[in-house]
């Protein structure tokens, strides 16, 4: 059930409206279904008991890419995002999800996931292929622009403890996120590099899983909780420094959404308290450890996008820009709206295509036009969407992190 | 309930995608901002004048209640559907047809948002000064019905004073124009300004053409702090009888000024008891002035500090913080009833004071809010609508403050309008013959009753 402090909120909407044009799915569809405060306002009628949770409903909830626009602009305080995610659990809880839906999100919540392989493989003659690609597509994405494998998953590529070559100044834990270890090794080399040029040992607990945001976000919340239990378990952090991430999705799981859904659930949520206060994004620790003297030139002109995850969620807007302008002869570009979503959400550009192609391309057209070529951004969905929405060839989509290592190297 | 026929008659004018009425879809538009929900029993998104003439003549055939709704942000349910019947919603007819510098005015389409027109203006070196607090909401189409005032009222006017000319699709399905696009226009009757403030009782406007001025070259913001709601109140007064003439001029309480910082964190004065935001704009030199002008005579006033903004970064927090105000307050309560009566500007400060002295009595808490300049009080009435007897003393304040307004030559409602929340009251303010003249317009344009009823007039005796 939605807890009673979620409960009370929905009496907080006063229907101002203000959450709407803020609303990149809003600003596609245009109907008040689509919008935040209509979707509070369902929420409210179901709890009221004068409407039942639906098909429909649920699909409108899931209209929603969770990039918490609306929830840092809500002027009353009503933190919809929570809001949205707990009513996502409860469709869940009534209906279960479709079977692909289910399948799809307990093998990516798994370790080791050899169909996760096959997803993204070269051999995707398999039956999970359906799951993911429609008429050559992966949502908006042609097959053609998806991401190739990591030839080992990274966690496989590295020792559990990697140390500085010179003496040691400081020590971390490492998650990697599913998608570094699976698809984007170069990120997960990056950061090892980078920290361990700047004397920072890595530790990386090898039994790590899916941070479980995917499977909390779409209501599966059992699912999310075994990922939980599991990953506080390794990353009791002890004396290490932080536990840094490369993920803004993954570094919100860590820092907020395992004490949120432990506290929902109506668990202790004091171990997941205690993690919170220790993950920061590898930006914000890379940042404070004054990395300018590390780094050789690099010609180029880079652009930055802010995922949801790294804006909104936790607060981090200056760290990654800030590293990307400590590169010599890098000259840093802010796109128009770099604070707006580019489209992905996840699983939303798969569920709704259109709408997240539309929202992209506002996006694209930013990027083209700051004359970039490179636009970094710390997340990897929003790396799949921009890369797989961008028809130019030249322009990069990268870790701000790669770029660090680049020129470090 | 409308029969199915009806449906068919709608979908084949809009497609089933624009065409909505499952419960989901029916229970999201059933509300504004205001604290009624009323259920339609379809909501149509037409794309086309034409259109919305087909769904006029559907409606009209069949004899079903119309609404029309833009956003939603409306504070009185004109946007609602009293008696069920359809909501025709123009959310997605939201298109800027022209901008046109050479005689500087813009066409648009009702669904576009105020502030979206305003920045695209703005990008062409020109201004459009109707300025809601919802105008980040609120669309073109629901501002021209409801004669949307706003902040900038004080200097530049209401939305009545920027319309050119409107398409209009009459309830029988007609369509018709109204004005031009001229700025001087004496042909017939001035029916661009009678559907203006009609609140969607009269015709369904299709198409907006706006008058646009040169965009002032420079803008400052001050906010001017007192330890005194009456000396606040009284600066106003004397600024506006003093000739000065700022383009925005709003009084806060400390109530509100706790509840902008919480949300905005701008490091407003907790300590003060109410402040002034106020504009300048115009050219440089006679804004530094002006600035200087105004902040000397706050001072004088009173004020205990004036601080002016140095960017306009500064300026669009400030503002941000000022549009963000009715929702800020539900930090506080989760409803909130926002009364817009207006008074002479010489009667504020003993208007704020008796408003005070109302809510205090039937033990209401209440925010002082007013577009001060203007005289248009908005005091926020902070309550839970779950809780029936508070609700009532929120009435009976809402009563006492129309009653004391209209004694000293107000009006009933500033800029939010009647719909439901002061239909009740429309007999205070207005005579049996003009109410009698009213309906015979409302007769003319819509002799069968079917758009938008049950609110602005009584209709049981029509």
């Amino acid at each position: 059930m939605i807890s009673e402090q979620l409960r009370e909120q929905v009496y907080s909407c006063i229907k101002c409206g203000l959450c709407m044009n803020t609303c990149p799915v809003y600003r596609q569809l245009y109907f008040e279904g689509a919008s935040p405060r209509g979707k509070v306002q369902l929420i409210k009628k179901i709890l009221e008991g004068e409407l039942e949770i639906s098909a429909y409903f649920s699909s409108l909830l899931h209209t929603c890419l969770l990039c918490e626009t609306c929830t840092v602009n809500c002027p009353s305080g009503v933190d919809l995002n929570r809001l949205m995610k707990a009513a996502r659990a409860e469709v869940v809880r009534k209906l279960g999800l479709p079977l692909e839906k289910r399948a799809l999100y307990s093998l990516l919540s798994r370790n080791r996931l050899l169909p996760f392989f096959m997803f993204w493989g070269r051999t995707l003659e398999t039956p999970l292929r359906s799951l993911i690609l429609k008429e050559g597509r992966a949502g908006t994405i042609p097959a053609t622009r998806l991401p190739r494998l990591n030839s080992r998953p990274l966690l496989d590529q590295y020792p559990q403890i990697v140390s500085p070559a010179g003496p040691r100044v400081g020590r971390v834990l490492y998650f990697v996120g599913c998608a570094t270890n699976y698809l984007f090794e170069n990120v997960g080399r990056a950061v090892i590099t980078t920290l361990n040029s700047m004397g920072i040992e890595v530790i990386i607990p090898r039994a790590q899983v899916c941070c479980g945001f995917p499977a909390g976000q779409a209501g599966m919340r059992k699912i999310a909780l075994r990922n939980i239990r599991q990953n506080l378990e390794l990353f009791d952090p002890g004396d290490a420094d932080a536990v840094v991430v490369d993920c803004a999705t993954c570094g919100t799981a860590l820092k907020k959404e395992y004490a949120n859904i432990l506290e929902e659930m109506g668990e202790n949520a004091e171990a997941a308290r205690r993690l919170g206060q220790k993950v920061q994004d590898i930006s914000e620790y890379l940042s404070k450890l004054d990395p300018a003297k590390y780094l050789k030139p690099v010609r180029g002109r880079v652009t930055y996008h802010d995922p949801c995850h790294l804006l909104r969620s936790q607060g981090i807007k200056e760290p990654p820009r800030n590293l990307l302008k400590s590169i010599p002869d890098m000259e840093f570009v802010e796109m128009a709206g770099a604070d707006v979503c580019c489209g992905g959400g996840g699983a939303f550009q798969f569920d709704h295509p259109d709408v997240a192609a539309g929202i992209t391309k506002n996006k694209v057209q930013a990027i083209m036009e700051t004359g970039a070529h490179f636009v970094a951004t710390g997340c990897p969905g929003c790396r799949l969407q921009i890369h797989g929405s961008l028809g130019d060839e030249s322009i990069k989509v990268v870790h701000p992190v790669e770029l660090l290592a680049l020129a470090i190297s | 309930m409308l029969e199915e026929k009806v449906f068919e008659e709608l979908i084949s004018i809009v497609g089933a995608e624009r065409c909505k009425r499952s419960k989901e879809d029916l229970l999201t538009y059933c509300y504004d901002a205001c604290i009624h929900e009323y259920l339609p029993d379809a909501v149509v998104f037409p794309k086309s004048a034409q259109e919305v003439a087909h769904i006029m003549k559907t409606a009209s055939a069949h004899n079903i209640f119309v609404t029309p709704r833009g956003a939603g942000s409306g504070l009185g349910g004109e946007a609602l559907a009293k008696y069920g019947g359809i909501v025709i919603c123009f959310s997605m007819m939201n298109r800027i047809l022209e901008i046109n510098t050479a005689n500087r005015y813009a066409v648009v389409e009702p669904g576009v948002v105020i502030a979206d027109l305003q920045k695209a203006v703005e990008r062409a070196g020109l201004f459009y000064p109707p300025d809601p607090g919802s105008s980040a909401v609120a669309t073109m189409g629901g501002s021209v019905a409801m004669n949307a005032g706003g902040m900038r009222g004080v200097k530049y006017g209401v939305t009545k004073d920027y319309l050119l000319g409107l398409e209009i699709v009459l309830p029988s399905g007609e369509m018709m124009m109204t004005g031009t696009v001229t700025s001087k226009d004496v042909t017939g009757y001035d029916l661009t300004r009678l559907i203006c403030g009609s609140e969607g009782t009269l015709a369904l406007v299709t198409r907006i053409n706006v008058r646009l001025l040169p965009k002032p070259k420079t803008k400052r913001t001050l906010l001017a702090i007192y330890n005194s709601i009456d000396a606040a109140g009284d600066t106003v007064s004397k600024i506006i009888e003093a000739g000065i003439v700022p383009a925005t001029l709003e009084l806060m309480d400390k109530r509100l000024i706790k509840a902008l910082d919480d949300f905005t964190h701008l490091g407003f004065p907790l300590d003060a008891e109410a402040v002034l935001l106020m504009d300048v704009d115009g050219d440089p030199e006679t804004v530094e002035n002006q600035v200087a002008l105004v902040a000397d005579f706050c001072r004088r006033q009173g004020a205990r500090e004036v601080r002016v903004s140095s960017s306009e970064k500064e300026n669009e927090q400030l503002w941000f913080a000022r549009r963000s105000a009715f929702g800020a307050v539900a930090r506080m309560r989760p409803t909130c009833l926002i009364e817009d009566a207006t008074v002479p500007v010489s009667f504020l400060t003993a208007t704020i004071k008796k408003v005070i002295e109302i809510c205090e009595r039937n033990r209401v808490q209440v925010a002082v809010l007013a577009h001060a300049g203007d005289g248009n009080m908005h005091p926020l009435m902070l309550c839970d609508q779950r809780d029936e007897e508070e609700m009532a003393r929120v009435n009976k304040s809402m009563d006492e403050i129309v009653d004391y307004a209209l004694s000293v030559g107000g009006t009933l409602s500033g800029e939010h309008g009647i719909g439901v929340n002061k239909a009740r009251y429309l007999p205070k303010q207005l005579s049996e013959t003009s109410l009698k003249m009213m309906k015979a317009i409302k007769r003319t344009f819509d002799p069968q009753c079917i758009l938008n009823p049950g609110g602005f007039l009584d209709y049981g005796a029509l």
